[in-house]
């Protein structure tokens, strides 16, 4: 049995080499026409207004710091689910291995009841929009 | 044993030697990866049109070879001929490597993937962390071609990529850890190995103990979690072609184009083989033999995405995130605990 990280990097070279040898191919066969107006980028058909990188609201900045919460609360659950039935077989007890998950899961869902009820679990609406919202 | 090994052994490699397995490891790499190209290039240019010709009562593509089926060699080298319109002020690495990463990352997860006959690349023990780890992969990929794009609507597409992948990333993991607590191991071989048994006879019939029998809930919270992970309706957003043009593909031409939309392919069989994987017993079947059922399978759960693009419309962006957040979050918190309950009253 081989090393199955080594067969991964294998794969991993393959799958780079698939869509870059699709490139190669493309480059020997297609045209290159380069005209000034067709450049530009598509606004439905208009010419474009303004720069694209401007500063801008996401309107979902607090989920996304939720987000890396949760995201690193399911690593942790990870190791867990892989020893609980095995623990459980060697006779260790349910509340020992269950308890702390569920107090430490049970925090996890305060926290999110709390955010929720604060408003941070949503898509927040540009004071512009509010207001036209209240307008109507 | 795993192809890699397989393949070392026919030709002789010793396999614990790196370079000789890396060697080895190539070839079985290149094997799963033009089955699976195959697999999208039947997808992407004539399944889809066929199927949503179906849906919608249509003939579609039928004109090129029996049933229209040489339209994939048509439109592979239309494609492929396309002149490549760069964009004015892209960002030019980032717009360059998208189409690379969205492509590339998608083909990595089936390194792990056991299709049955032995062919498997590598059976790491951290296998079905691996897999959700590269899957996810994509998202950056489509946020750096939002981004590179320097166009409004691609920056849109792109940034509904995130509060998307924000959403569901954590309910499908979730959802498919909670297998693990039944099978005790994040090696797919092993997952695929304890789905085995027998969990009832009904008339006769053996259902076998697949953890989409044991765990309906589960199954169906990861398919709907699968739905978002993968951007097919009701969770396509981020292209959204009646709001936003095509979101982060707008500015892609040529080859560029081909790649994201294979990669958008390939990452929907890659979900059908995590479903696969983890919920339908891998390649377990009767009669026919392995690699079949799991080509069936990844085939029906296709199938199941484009269904839902044809009959379900699309939610909004701000549904989008209370779904995943307020809905499916918490139902997947409680199928984890349910499940350890359960595992825990059992065993």
């Amino acid at each position: 049995m081989g090393n199955p990280w080594i067969a991964i990097g294998a794969l991993a070279l393959v799958g780079l080499l698939i869509p870059v040898g699709m490139m190669a191919i493309s480059k020997l066969l297609r045209p290159s026409v380069p005209e000034q107006g067709k450049r530009s980028t598509y606004e439905s058909g208009e010419i474009p207004t303004g720069d694209t990188r401007i500063r801008f609201n996401i309107q979902y900045y607090m989920v996304a710091l939720l987000f890396l919460i949760f995201d690193i609360e399911t690593v942790l659950i990870f190791p867990w689910t892989v020893i609980y039935r095995s623990a459980l077989e060697n006779g260790v007890g349910l509340t020992r291995i269950l308890g702390p998950m569920l107090v430490f899961i049970g925090i996890l869902v305060v926290g999110l009841g709390w955010a929720w009820r604060n408003g941070a679990v949503k898509w927040v609406r540009s004071p512009r929009a509010e207001k036209r919202k209240d307008a109507r | 044993m795993t192809l890699s090994d397989t393949i070392a052994g026919l030709l002789g490699l010793n396999a614990n030697d790196p370079l000789q397995f890396f060697l080895a490891a190539i070839i079985a790499s290149a094997i799963v990866g033009t089955f699976m190209l195959v697999n999208v290039a039947i997808a992407g240019p004539w399944a889809k049109r066929k199927i949503t010709a179906a849906f919608t009562d249509r003939i579609a593509v039928n004109r090129i070879g029996p049933f229209g089926l040489m339209v994939i060699v048509a439109d592979a080298v239309r494609l492929l001929s396309k002149e490549l319109i760069v964009p004015e002020e892209v960002d030019r690495p980032a717009w360059d490597l998208a189409p690379l990463v969205i492509a590339g990352s998608a083909l990595f997860g089936f390194a792990v993937i056991p299709m049955g006959n032995g062919i498997q690349v590598a059976d790491p023990e951290a296998g079905l962390a691996y897999v959700f780890a590269v899957a996810s992969l994509a998202s950056l990929g489509l946020v750096m071609a939002g981004y590179a794009s320097n166009n409004k609507y691609s920056m849109l597409g792109g940034l509904r990529a995130v509060a998307q992948n924000l959403a569901y990333e954590i309910p499908l993991v979730l959802t498919g850890v909670s297998v693990v607590i039944f099978a005790g191991t994040l090696q797919m071989s092993e997952i695929v190995a304890a789905q085995t048994g027998t969990l009832a006879t009904i008339a006769g019939i053996p259902i076998p103990s697949w953890y989409a029998f044991v765990n309906p809930f589960a199954f169906v919270l990861f398919l709907v979690a699968n739905l978002a992970e993968v951007g097919r309706n009701p969770f396509d957003t981020p292209e959204a072609p009646t709001e936003i043009v095509a979101g982060y593909q707008t500015e892609y031409s040529s080859v560029y184009f081909v790649l994201m939309y294979l990669g958008e392919f390939i990452h929907i069989f890659l979900g059908g083989a995590i479903i696969a994987t983890i919920f339908l017993g891998g390649p377990a079947g009767p009669v026919l033999p392995g690699i079949v059922w799991f080509l069936i399978k990844i085939w029906a759960v296709f199938l199941f995405t484009q269904w839902a693009r044809s009959a379900l419309p699309r939610v909004r962006i701000d549904q989008l995130i209370e779904i995943g957040w307020k809905g499916m979050l918490v139902l997947s918190f409680a199928n984890l605990i349910l499940t350890a309950i359960i595992v825990g009253v059992v065993v």
